[in-house]
């Protein structure tokens, strides 16, 4: 039988996941955007978009527009790796679960 | 990480991934005001060198018009998240706009086409052009007969005569930027009241 594939950690937080896959979408996104697609808290979705950060796949950049402050993201390409990555195992553990009739 | 997974719980990340990156693409930016907003300022610049003859008629509404659309993407930006597609337009409109300030007012200052037929038929050509490009990205017809009407206030530029000549690049401002940017406009906002009403 053939080994199952790993799922990334950083990846399989169900919001990071979300974030990422949006990101993946847009060339840059701001966080209000983000947190109103997302349906999340500002302190979750910054807490996510942290590790995420940390795992080196988004970056983020931050400025003042008209004295506000604003964050920008947008995916790596560490991050568009690791999300195709990701789905690739998600296939192949669906096709083995499909194949074990779970 | 990978024991216990459930078939179903998989198809939902599968489903969660397609969702929001469908979510992403989906369009986001609003133009329509722009086609106004230019619209407006042909007006302004036409009537301003018509009635006042003046020679900076063009080249300061013009500049004005610039200046005043990116302050106002830039105090949109991040509202909306930058696309790729939005990009594309974004540059198309751009460039459309650097070659005609380049070519127009340098044709016009050096006297070489003193030719009012040959300016009218150059600048609305270039709209056209744009109008057709962006409708072509976007897969969008009614923007496609936009292109159409400009190209047809081209042809009408070359053949008509002198007492034609301004009916024809009036009526095809307001078809083409008053009358479609308005009707791009009421779209958006339906749009957007649509989205409200579904999140």
């Amino acid at each position: 039988m053939p080994e199952l594939p790993e799922l990334n950690p950083v990846v399989h937080g169900k919001l990071r996941l979300a974030v990422l896959s949006l990101l993946i979408g847009v060339d840059e996104a701001e966080f209000t955007w983000l947190r109103s697609k997302t349906g999340s808290t500002d302190g979750n979705l910054g807490a996510q978009l942290m590790k995420l950060e940390e795992a080196g796949y988004v970056a983020v950049e931050k400025r003042f527009v008209d004295r506000k402050p604003q964050s920008l993201y947008r995916v790596t390409e560490a991050g568009r790796e690791a999300l195709a990555e990701y789905v690739r195992a998600l296939r192949e553990l669906l096709g083995a679960a499909i194949a074990s009739g779970q | 990480m990978t024991e216990n997974l459930p078939k179903t719980e998989i198809a939902d990340r599968l489903n969660l991934i397609e969702s929001m990156i469908a979510e992403g693409r989906r369009k986001q930016e609003s133009w329509g005001w722009t086609f106004v907003l230019w619209g407006v300022a042909y007006y302004i610049a036409f009537f301003w060198s018509w009635l006042g003859s003046s020679n900076y008629a063009w080249p300061v509404t013009m500049i004005a018009a610039s200046v005043l659309t990116m302050l106002i993407i830039r105090k949109r930006r991040g509202r909306n998240p930058a696309t790729t597609m939005g990009r594309a337009i974004g540059s198309i409109w751009a460039a459309m706009g650097i070659s005609m300030f380049v070519v127009l007012f340098a044709m016009g200052y050096s006297s070489r086409i003193s030719n009012a037929h040959a300016m009218i038929a150059a600048f609305t050509g270039m709209v056209g052009m744009a109008n057709a490009a962006c409708s072509m990205i976007l897969r969008w017809k009614a923007q496609f007969v936009c292109a159409l009407v400009w190209w047809a206030a081209a042809i009408a530029a070359c053949y008509c005569g002198d007492a034609m000549l301004m009916p024809v690049f009036l009526v095809a401002v307001f078809l083409g930027q008053i009358v479609f940017g308005g009707g791009m406009m009421i779209s958006e906002s339906r749009q957007r009241s649509r989205s409200a009403a579904h999140a």
